[in-house]
Protein backbone atom coordinates (compact mmCIF):
# COMPACT_ATOMS: atom_id res chain seq x y z
CA UNK A 1 0.00 0.00 0.00
CA UNK A 2 1.32 3.35 -0.68
CA UNK A 3 2.22 6.05 1.50
CA UNK A 4 -0.96 8.07 0.37
CA UNK A 5 -3.14 5.46 0.64
CA UNK A 6 -2.07 5.01 4.40
CA UNK A 7 -2.66 8.38 5.40
CA UNK A 8 -5.99 8.52 3.72
CA UNK A 9 -6.69 5.24 5.58
CA UNK A 10 -5.76 6.77 9.06
CA UNK A 11 -7.49 9.75 8.70
CA UNK A 12 -10.54 7.84 7.30
CA UNK A 13 -10.45 5.39 10.71
CA UNK A 14 -9.46 8.77 13.12
CA UNK A 15 -12.81 10.15 12.05
CA UNK A 16 -14.92 6.87 12.91
CA UNK A 17 -12.79 6.64 16.01
CA UNK A 18 -13.79 9.91 16.65
CA UNK A 19 -17.69 9.08 16.28
CA UNK A 20 -16.95 6.18 18.42
CA UNK A 21 -15.52 8.39 21.60
CA UNK A 22 -18.40 11.02 20.99
CA UNK A 23 -20.72 7.87 21.99
CA UNK A 24 -17.88 6.27 24.39
CA UNK A 25 -17.99 9.89 26.39
CA UNK A 26 -21.39 10.66 26.34
CA UNK A 27 -22.53 7.30 27.43
CA UNK A 28 -20.46 8.23 30.89
CA UNK A 29 -21.68 10.72 30.99
CA UNK A 30 -24.93 10.01 31.40
CA UNK A 31 -25.22 6.30 32.66
CA UNK A 32 -22.38 7.16 35.85
CA UNK A 33 -25.23 9.52 37.50
CA UNK A 34 -28.03 7.77 36.38
CA UNK A 35 -27.06 4.33 37.83
CA UNK A 36 -26.32 5.75 40.70
CA UNK A 37 -29.97 7.20 41.06
CA UNK A 38 -30.93 3.51 39.56
CA UNK A 39 -28.87 1.88 42.68
CA UNK A 40 -30.18 4.20 45.12
CA UNK A 41 -33.78 2.69 44.01
CA UNK A 42 -32.68 -0.72 43.75
CA UNK A 43 -32.07 -0.43 47.37
CA UNK A 44 -34.88 1.53 48.28
CA UNK A 45 -37.29 0.18 51.06
CA UNK A 46 -40.33 0.86 48.96
CA UNK A 47 -41.23 -2.35 47.15
CA UNK A 48 -42.90 -0.08 44.72
CA UNK A 49 -39.49 2.02 43.31
CA UNK A 50 -37.66 -1.59 44.13
CA UNK A 51 -39.90 -3.55 41.93
CA UNK A 52 -39.92 -1.95 39.04
CA UNK A 53 -36.09 -1.30 39.22
CA UNK A 54 -35.05 -4.62 39.52
CA UNK A 55 -37.20 -5.36 36.36
CA UNK A 56 -35.35 -2.58 34.53
CA UNK A 57 -32.09 -4.16 35.23
CA UNK A 58 -33.21 -7.97 34.59
CA UNK A 59 -33.91 -6.25 30.98
CA UNK A 60 -30.97 -4.47 30.47
CA UNK A 61 -28.78 -7.02 31.49
CA UNK A 62 -30.57 -9.64 30.46
CA UNK A 63 -31.04 -9.10 26.48
CA UNK A 64 -28.25 -8.27 24.26
CA UNK A 65 -27.12 -4.36 24.09
CA UNK A 66 -27.23 -4.85 19.84
CA UNK A 67 -31.03 -5.82 20.46
CA UNK A 68 -31.69 -2.72 22.82
CA UNK A 69 -29.96 -0.23 20.52
CA UNK A 70 -32.63 -1.02 17.25
CA UNK A 71 -35.41 -1.30 19.66
CA UNK A 72 -34.87 2.47 21.08
CA UNK A 73 -34.22 3.84 17.52
CA UNK A 74 -37.22 1.55 15.59
CA UNK A 75 -39.72 1.81 18.86
CA UNK A 76 -40.86 5.62 18.81
CA UNK A 77 -41.75 5.63 15.03
CA UNK A 78 -43.06 2.08 14.69
CA UNK A 79 -44.20 1.52 17.53
CA UNK A 80 -45.99 4.62 18.63
CA UNK A 81 -49.74 5.11 17.29
CA UNK A 82 -50.06 7.39 13.94
CA UNK A 83 -49.53 11.05 14.97
CA UNK A 84 -46.94 10.57 17.94
CA UNK A 85 -44.38 8.83 15.78
CA UNK A 86 -40.98 10.02 16.50
CA UNK A 87 -38.05 9.71 14.04
CA UNK A 88 -34.60 9.59 16.41
CA UNK A 89 -31.43 10.86 15.43
CA UNK A 90 -29.51 7.66 14.96
CA UNK A 91 -27.10 8.72 17.27
CA UNK A 92 -29.13 10.07 20.00
CA UNK A 93 -30.46 6.55 20.02
CA UNK A 94 -27.58 4.60 20.40
CA UNK A 95 -26.55 7.50 23.26
CA UNK A 96 -30.00 6.62 24.49
CA UNK A 97 -29.54 2.65 24.76
CA UNK A 98 -25.88 2.66 25.91
CA UNK A 99 -26.77 5.17 28.87
CA UNK A 100 -30.00 2.88 30.17
CA UNK A 101 -27.85 -0.23 29.40
CA UNK A 102 -24.86 0.69 30.88
CA UNK A 103 -26.85 2.62 33.62
CA UNK A 104 -28.05 -0.79 35.06
CA UNK A 105 -24.50 -2.40 35.09
CA UNK A 106 -23.00 1.07 36.90
CA UNK A 107 -26.20 0.80 39.31
CA UNK A 108 -25.18 -2.77 40.86
CA UNK A 109 -21.42 -2.14 40.75
CA UNK A 110 -22.39 1.34 43.29
CA UNK A 111 -24.58 -0.87 45.04
CA UNK A 112 -22.01 -3.60 45.66
CA UNK A 113 -19.97 -0.85 46.76
CA UNK A 114 -22.45 1.07 49.10
CA UNK A 115 -23.15 -2.53 50.71
CA UNK A 116 -19.73 -2.75 51.58
CA UNK A 117 -19.53 0.35 53.52
CA UNK A 118 -19.53 -0.80 57.12
CA UNK A 119 -23.10 0.35 59.12
CA UNK A 120 -20.94 2.03 61.55
CA UNK A 121 -19.63 4.50 59.76
CA UNK A 122 -23.16 5.46 59.36
CA UNK A 123 -23.99 5.43 62.68
CA UNK A 124 -20.88 7.30 63.37
CA UNK A 125 -22.18 10.21 61.36
CA UNK A 126 -25.85 9.92 62.71
CA UNK A 127 -24.47 10.28 66.01
CA UNK A 128 -22.74 13.31 64.55
CA UNK A 129 -25.85 14.97 63.87
CA UNK A 130 -25.05 14.51 59.33
CA UNK A 131 -27.68 14.69 57.94
CA UNK A 132 -28.85 11.50 55.36
CA UNK A 133 -27.72 13.33 52.47
CA UNK A 134 -24.21 14.67 53.57
CA UNK A 135 -23.83 11.69 55.28
CA UNK A 136 -23.96 10.21 51.81
CA UNK A 137 -22.13 12.51 49.42
CA UNK A 138 -19.12 13.30 52.08
CA UNK A 139 -18.82 10.13 54.02
CA UNK A 140 -19.92 7.07 52.11
CA UNK A 141 -19.85 7.96 48.33
CA UNK A 142 -15.72 9.09 48.78
CA UNK A 143 -15.20 5.31 50.20
CA UNK A 144 -17.21 3.83 47.67
CA UNK A 145 -15.52 5.30 44.84
CA UNK A 146 -12.02 4.24 46.19
CA UNK A 147 -13.56 0.63 46.40
CA UNK A 148 -15.68 0.48 43.11
CA UNK A 149 -12.47 1.69 40.94
CA UNK A 150 -11.47 -1.85 39.39
CA UNK A 151 -15.34 -3.25 38.73
CA UNK A 152 -16.10 0.24 36.85
CA UNK A 153 -12.75 0.24 34.91
CA UNK A 154 -14.05 -2.85 33.42
CA UNK A 155 -17.13 -1.69 32.74
CA UNK A 156 -15.63 1.24 31.13
CA UNK A 157 -13.19 -0.77 28.67
CA UNK A 158 -16.05 -3.04 27.52
CA UNK A 159 -17.79 0.20 27.05
CA UNK A 160 -15.07 1.04 24.74
CA UNK A 161 -15.61 -2.20 22.22
CA UNK A 162 -19.05 -1.95 22.40
CA UNK A 163 -19.22 0.99 20.44
CA UNK A 164 -18.90 -0.60 17.54
CA UNK A 165 -22.21 -1.88 17.79
CA UNK A 166 -23.99 1.12 16.60
CA UNK A 167 -22.57 -0.07 12.88
CA UNK A 168 -26.17 -1.47 13.19
CA UNK A 169 -27.74 1.33 12.64
CA UNK A 170 -25.69 2.67 9.68
CA UNK A 171 -23.59 4.92 11.82
CA UNK A 172 -20.11 5.29 10.71
CA UNK A 173 -18.14 4.32 14.25
CA UNK A 174 -14.45 3.10 13.86
CA UNK A 175 -15.40 -0.59 13.53
CA UNK A 176 -17.61 0.25 10.29
CA UNK A 177 -15.35 2.31 8.81
CA UNK A 178 -12.58 -0.34 9.17
CA UNK A 179 -15.22 -3.35 7.55
CA UNK A 180 -15.91 -1.03 4.77
CA UNK A 181 -11.95 -0.23 3.63
CA UNK A 182 -11.07 -3.74 4.36
CA UNK A 183 -13.58 -4.46 1.46
CA UNK A 184 -13.21 -1.65 -0.36
CA UNK A 185 -9.48 -2.17 -0.67
CA UNK A 186 -9.80 -6.00 -0.20
CA UNK A 187 -7.33 -6.40 2.68
CA UNK A 188 -7.65 -6.98 6.36
CA UNK A 189 -5.26 -3.94 6.93
CA UNK A 190 -7.62 -1.85 8.08
CA UNK A 191 -9.62 -4.44 10.67
CA UNK A 192 -6.33 -4.47 12.10
CA UNK A 193 -5.39 -0.70 12.23
CA UNK A 194 -8.77 -0.27 14.13
CA UNK A 195 -7.75 -2.96 16.02
CA UNK A 196 -4.63 -0.91 17.72
CA UNK A 197 -7.02 1.90 18.01
CA UNK A 198 -9.29 0.00 20.26
CA UNK A 199 -6.04 -1.12 21.88
CA UNK A 200 -4.71 2.61 21.85
CA UNK A 201 -8.15 3.80 23.56
CA UNK A 202 -7.88 1.54 26.39
CA UNK A 203 -4.72 2.04 26.95
CA UNK A 204 -5.50 5.38 28.23
CA UNK A 205 -8.80 4.66 30.01
CA UNK A 206 -6.48 1.97 31.77
CA UNK A 207 -4.04 4.40 32.86
CA UNK A 208 -6.76 7.00 33.62
CA UNK A 209 -8.06 4.59 35.98
CA UNK A 210 -4.71 3.72 37.45
CA UNK A 211 -4.34 7.10 38.39
CA UNK A 212 -7.30 7.48 40.12
CA UNK A 213 -6.53 4.64 42.44
CA UNK A 214 -3.24 5.45 42.90
CA UNK A 215 -4.61 9.68 44.17
CA UNK A 216 -6.95 7.54 45.82
CA UNK A 217 -4.51 5.30 47.81
CA UNK A 218 -3.96 7.89 50.53
CA UNK A 219 -6.05 5.85 52.43
CA UNK A 220 -7.01 2.24 53.65
CA UNK B 1 -29.47 19.76 86.85
CA UNK B 2 -30.87 17.10 85.32
CA UNK B 3 -29.66 16.35 81.81
CA UNK B 4 -30.98 13.13 80.51
CA UNK B 5 -34.42 11.44 82.27
CA UNK B 6 -35.25 8.00 81.01
CA UNK B 7 -38.57 6.42 82.21
CA UNK B 8 -40.03 2.79 81.47
CA UNK B 9 -38.18 2.34 78.52
CA UNK B 10 -38.84 -1.09 76.65
CA UNK B 11 -37.30 -2.33 73.54
CA UNK B 12 -37.43 -5.47 71.66
CA UNK B 13 -36.39 -7.08 68.93
CA UNK B 14 -38.46 -9.43 66.60
CA UNK B 15 -40.37 -9.72 69.70
CA UNK B 16 -37.52 -10.52 71.79
CA UNK B 17 -37.33 -8.12 74.48
CA UNK B 18 -33.98 -6.61 75.01
CA UNK B 19 -34.91 -3.72 77.20
CA UNK B 20 -37.90 -3.25 79.92
CA UNK B 21 -38.78 -1.06 82.59
CA UNK B 22 -35.80 0.65 82.14
CA UNK B 23 -35.76 4.16 84.42
CA UNK B 24 -32.72 6.37 84.96
CA UNK B 25 -31.29 9.66 84.60
CA UNK B 26 -28.11 11.16 84.12
CA UNK B 27 -27.05 14.69 86.40
CA UNK B 28 -24.87 17.30 85.03
CA UNK B 29 -21.19 16.32 85.73
CA UNK B 30 -22.24 12.44 86.12
CA UNK B 31 -20.18 9.87 85.65
CA UNK B 32 -22.08 6.45 84.95
CA UNK B 33 -20.76 2.82 84.30
CA UNK B 34 -23.29 0.16 83.15
CA UNK B 35 -22.04 -3.00 84.02
CA UNK B 36 -23.75 -6.70 83.25
CA UNK B 37 -22.87 -9.77 81.61
CA UNK B 38 -22.94 -9.89 77.33
CA UNK B 39 -26.47 -9.57 76.03
CA UNK B 40 -28.12 -7.73 79.08
CA UNK B 41 -28.95 -4.92 77.22
CA UNK B 42 -26.36 -2.17 77.96
CA UNK B 43 -25.51 -1.12 74.66
CA UNK B 44 -29.06 -1.72 73.26
CA UNK B 45 -30.07 1.12 75.75
CA UNK B 46 -27.07 3.25 74.81
CA UNK B 47 -27.94 3.00 71.21
CA UNK B 48 -31.89 3.97 71.96
CA UNK B 49 -30.61 6.77 74.30
CA UNK B 50 -28.52 7.87 71.09
CA UNK B 51 -31.31 7.72 68.94
CA UNK B 52 -29.60 5.17 66.87
CA UNK B 53 -32.04 2.59 67.75
CA UNK B 54 -36.09 3.92 68.35
CA UNK B 55 -38.07 2.59 71.53
CA UNK B 56 -41.22 0.19 71.58
CA UNK B 57 -42.41 2.30 74.80
CA UNK B 58 -40.88 4.56 77.25
CA UNK B 59 -40.38 8.58 77.73
CA UNK B 60 -37.02 9.84 77.15
CA UNK B 61 -36.07 13.58 77.93
CA UNK B 62 -33.04 15.34 77.35
CA UNK B 63 -32.71 18.96 79.06
CA UNK B 64 -36.32 19.54 79.25
CA UNK B 65 -36.87 18.26 75.79
CA UNK B 66 -38.98 15.16 75.08
CA UNK B 67 -37.42 13.26 72.28
CA UNK B 68 -40.00 10.33 72.95
CA UNK B 69 -43.13 9.69 74.66
CA UNK B 70 -45.86 7.10 74.53
CA UNK B 71 -49.19 8.71 75.88
CA UNK B 72 -51.03 5.27 75.38
CA UNK B 73 -48.70 2.72 74.77
CA UNK B 74 -46.89 4.04 71.75
CA UNK B 75 -43.74 5.43 70.99
CA UNK B 76 -43.94 9.32 69.78
CA UNK B 77 -40.91 10.57 68.53
CA UNK B 78 -40.33 14.36 68.49
CA UNK B 79 -40.14 16.04 64.99
CA UNK B 80 -37.09 15.76 63.03
CA UNK B 81 -35.95 19.13 63.87
CA UNK B 82 -35.69 18.77 67.48
CA UNK B 83 -34.40 15.43 67.14
CA UNK B 84 -31.34 17.00 65.51
CA UNK B 85 -31.28 19.56 68.20
CA UNK B 86 -30.98 17.05 70.70
CA UNK B 87 -28.75 14.99 68.90
CA UNK B 88 -26.22 17.52 69.00
CA UNK B 89 -26.14 17.51 72.92
CA UNK B 90 -25.59 13.89 72.35
CA UNK B 91 -21.99 12.15 71.99
CA UNK B 92 -21.00 8.60 71.34
CA UNK B 93 -17.92 6.81 71.00
CA UNK B 94 -18.00 3.80 69.81
CA UNK B 95 -15.87 -0.33 70.41
CA UNK B 96 -15.14 0.19 66.81
CA UNK B 97 -13.99 3.83 67.03
CA UNK B 98 -15.73 3.84 63.41
CA UNK B 99 -13.47 6.86 62.35
CA UNK B 100 -14.19 7.91 58.59
CA UNK B 101 -10.52 6.17 56.91
CA UNK B 102 -11.47 8.74 54.08
CA UNK B 103 -10.25 11.71 56.41
CA UNK B 104 -7.11 12.27 58.26
CA UNK B 105 -7.20 13.08 62.34
CA UNK B 106 -7.62 16.69 61.88
CA UNK B 107 -10.61 16.22 59.35
CA UNK B 108 -11.61 13.26 61.38
CA UNK B 109 -12.20 16.00 64.31
CA UNK B 110 -13.44 19.42 62.36
CA UNK B 111 -15.56 17.72 59.73
CA UNK B 112 -18.65 17.73 61.91
CA UNK B 113 -18.05 20.89 63.57
CA UNK B 114 -17.69 22.54 60.06
CA UNK B 115 -20.74 20.86 58.58
CA UNK B 116 -23.12 20.20 60.94
CA UNK B 117 -22.74 22.87 63.72
CA UNK B 118 -21.61 25.91 61.33
CA UNK B 119 -18.17 26.48 63.50
CA UNK B 120 -15.87 28.31 60.91
CA UNK B 121 -13.06 25.97 60.06
CA UNK B 122 -10.34 27.99 61.41
CA UNK B 123 -12.08 28.33 64.77
CA UNK B 124 -12.77 24.17 64.19
CA UNK B 125 -9.38 23.81 63.44
CA UNK B 126 -8.02 25.27 66.39
CA UNK B 127 -10.50 23.82 68.55
CA UNK B 128 -9.23 20.03 67.25
CA UNK B 129 -5.50 20.56 67.72
CA UNK B 130 -6.52 21.84 71.08
CA UNK B 131 -8.04 18.34 71.31
CA UNK B 132 -5.57 16.56 70.14
CA UNK B 133 -2.99 17.99 72.40
CA UNK B 134 -5.07 16.92 75.07
CA UNK B 135 -5.65 13.27 74.08
CA UNK B 136 -1.54 13.18 73.39
CA UNK B 137 -1.60 12.89 69.55
CA UNK B 138 -0.67 16.49 68.39
CA UNK B 139 1.52 14.60 65.79
CA UNK B 140 -0.59 12.82 64.59
CA UNK B 141 -3.13 15.32 63.06
CA UNK B 142 -2.12 14.88 59.50
CA UNK B 143 -2.42 11.03 60.10
CA UNK B 144 -4.78 8.54 58.49
CA UNK B 145 -7.10 6.11 60.77
CA UNK B 146 -5.02 2.92 59.17
CA UNK B 147 -1.97 4.35 60.38
CA UNK B 148 -3.04 4.79 63.94
CA UNK B 149 -2.97 1.52 66.65
CA UNK B 150 -6.16 0.81 68.21
CA UNK B 151 -5.69 3.26 71.07
CA UNK B 152 -4.77 6.32 69.16
CA UNK B 153 -7.93 5.27 66.93
CA UNK B 154 -9.70 5.44 70.16
CA UNK B 155 -8.90 8.51 71.71
CA UNK B 156 -9.36 10.01 68.48
CA UNK B 157 -12.60 9.18 68.33
CA UNK B 158 -13.08 10.76 71.65
CA UNK B 159 -12.04 13.67 70.10
CA UNK B 160 -14.55 13.52 67.05
CA UNK B 161 -16.92 13.69 69.79
CA UNK B 162 -15.57 16.30 72.04
CA UNK B 163 -15.64 18.63 68.96
CA UNK B 164 -19.01 18.51 68.89
CA UNK B 165 -19.00 20.05 72.83
CA UNK B 166 -21.93 17.51 73.61
CA UNK B 167 -23.63 18.16 76.97
CA UNK B 168 -23.42 14.08 77.76
CA UNK B 169 -20.96 11.69 76.27
CA UNK B 170 -21.95 8.09 76.02
CA UNK B 171 -19.22 5.51 75.43
CA UNK B 172 -20.40 1.38 74.35
CA UNK B 173 -17.35 -0.39 75.71
CA UNK B 174 -14.62 1.86 74.21
CA UNK B 175 -11.41 -0.56 75.68
CA UNK B 176 -13.39 -3.88 74.24
CA UNK B 177 -11.61 -4.35 71.00
CA UNK B 178 -8.04 -3.15 72.46
CA UNK B 179 -5.16 -5.13 73.54
CA UNK B 180 -5.59 -4.73 77.67
CA UNK B 181 -1.99 -2.79 76.76
CA UNK B 182 -3.48 -0.03 74.82
CA UNK B 183 -6.62 -0.05 76.90
CA UNK B 184 -5.14 1.82 79.65
CA UNK B 185 -4.39 5.49 77.57
CA UNK B 186 -7.81 5.29 76.72
CA UNK B 187 -9.36 4.91 80.13
CA UNK B 188 -6.45 7.65 80.88
CA UNK B 189 -8.17 10.12 78.23
CA UNK B 190 -11.78 9.05 80.27
CA UNK B 191 -10.51 9.53 83.27
CA UNK B 192 -9.16 13.15 82.93
CA UNK B 193 -12.64 13.92 81.54
CA UNK B 194 -14.00 12.89 84.82
CA UNK B 195 -12.32 15.14 86.58
CA UNK B 196 -13.36 17.84 84.44
CA UNK B 197 -16.88 16.80 85.32
CA UNK B 198 -17.64 15.55 82.00
CA UNK B 199 -21.08 14.24 82.07
CA UNK B 200 -20.52 10.34 80.97
CA UNK B 201 -22.28 7.15 80.24
CA UNK B 202 -19.92 4.47 80.57
CA UNK B 203 -20.67 1.29 79.27
CA UNK B 204 -17.88 -1.42 80.35
CA UNK B 205 -16.32 -4.64 81.45
CA UNK B 206 -13.12 -2.63 83.24
CA UNK B 207 -14.66 -3.23 86.71
CA UNK B 208 -11.03 -1.78 88.12
CA UNK B 209 -12.19 1.37 86.22
CA UNK B 210 -15.84 1.71 86.96
CA UNK B 211 -14.73 1.58 90.59
CA UNK B 212 -12.33 4.13 90.48
CA UNK B 213 -14.36 6.63 88.14
CA UNK B 214 -17.85 6.25 87.91
CA UNK B 215 -20.19 8.21 90.47
CA UNK B 216 -22.73 5.54 90.06
CA UNK B 217 -22.76 2.08 88.51
CA UNK B 218 -25.34 0.68 87.09
CA UNK B 219 -25.68 -3.04 86.83
CA UNK B 220 -27.99 -4.24 84.36
CA UNK B 221 -28.70 -8.02 83.56
CA UNK B 222 -31.45 -9.83 80.87
CA UNK B 223 -32.61 -6.06 79.88
CA UNK B 224 -33.52 -4.65 83.46
CA UNK B 225 -31.64 -2.43 85.68
CA UNK B 226 -31.02 -4.99 88.62
CA UNK B 227 -29.40 -2.49 90.72
CA UNK B 228 -27.78 0.91 90.96
CA UNK B 229 -26.09 2.67 93.57
CA UNK B 230 -22.25 4.06 94.57
CA UNK B 231 -19.12 1.95 93.19
CA UNK B 232 -18.87 1.23 97.09
CA UNK B 233 -22.64 -0.01 97.51
CA UNK B 234 -22.28 -2.22 94.48
CA UNK B 235 -18.89 -3.62 94.64
CA UNK B 236 -18.58 -4.44 98.06
CA UNK B 237 -22.24 -4.59 99.94
CA UNK B 238 -24.47 -5.27 96.33
CA UNK B 239 -27.82 -6.15 97.89
CA UNK B 240 -28.89 -8.88 94.93
CA UNK B 241 -28.33 -11.72 94.34
CA UNK B 242 -27.60 -11.63 90.69
CA UNK B 243 -25.43 -8.58 91.28
CA UNK B 244 -23.10 -10.66 93.83
CA UNK B 245 -22.80 -13.77 90.99
CA UNK B 246 -21.42 -11.44 88.59
CA UNK B 247 -19.42 -9.59 90.30
CA UNK B 248 -17.81 -12.98 91.89
CA UNK B 249 -17.56 -14.21 88.40
CA UNK B 250 -15.60 -11.05 87.17
CA UNK B 251 -13.00 -11.34 90.46
CA UNK B 252 -12.17 -14.83 89.99
CA UNK B 253 -11.67 -14.68 86.47
CA UNK B 254 -9.24 -12.07 87.12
Amino acid sequence: MEWTNLIKLLNLLCSGALTSIQLFCYTLLFSLPLGLAVALGRMSKRPYIRGPIKFYILIMRGTPLLLQIIFVYFAPSFMMPEGFRINLDRFVAAVIAFSLNYAAYFAEIYRGGIESIPQGQYEAAAVLGFTKSQTFFRIILPQVIKRILPPISNEVITLVKDTALIQVLGISELFRVAKNESSRLFSTLPLFVAGLFYLAMNWVVTRVFHLAEKKLSYYK
Amino acid sequence: MQILHVENLRKSFDGQTILSNVSLEISKGEVIAVIGPSGSGKSTLLRCLTLLERIDQGKITVEGDVMVDSPNGHPRYAPEETLRKIRLKLGMVFQNFNLFPHFSVLQNITEAPVHVAGVPYEVAKANALELLEKIGLSDKADAYPYQLSGGQSQRVAIARALAMKPDVLFFDEPTSALDPELTGEVLKVIRALAAEHMTMMVVTHEMAFARDVADRVIFMDNGQIIETGTPDQIFLNPTNERTKTFLQRFSENG
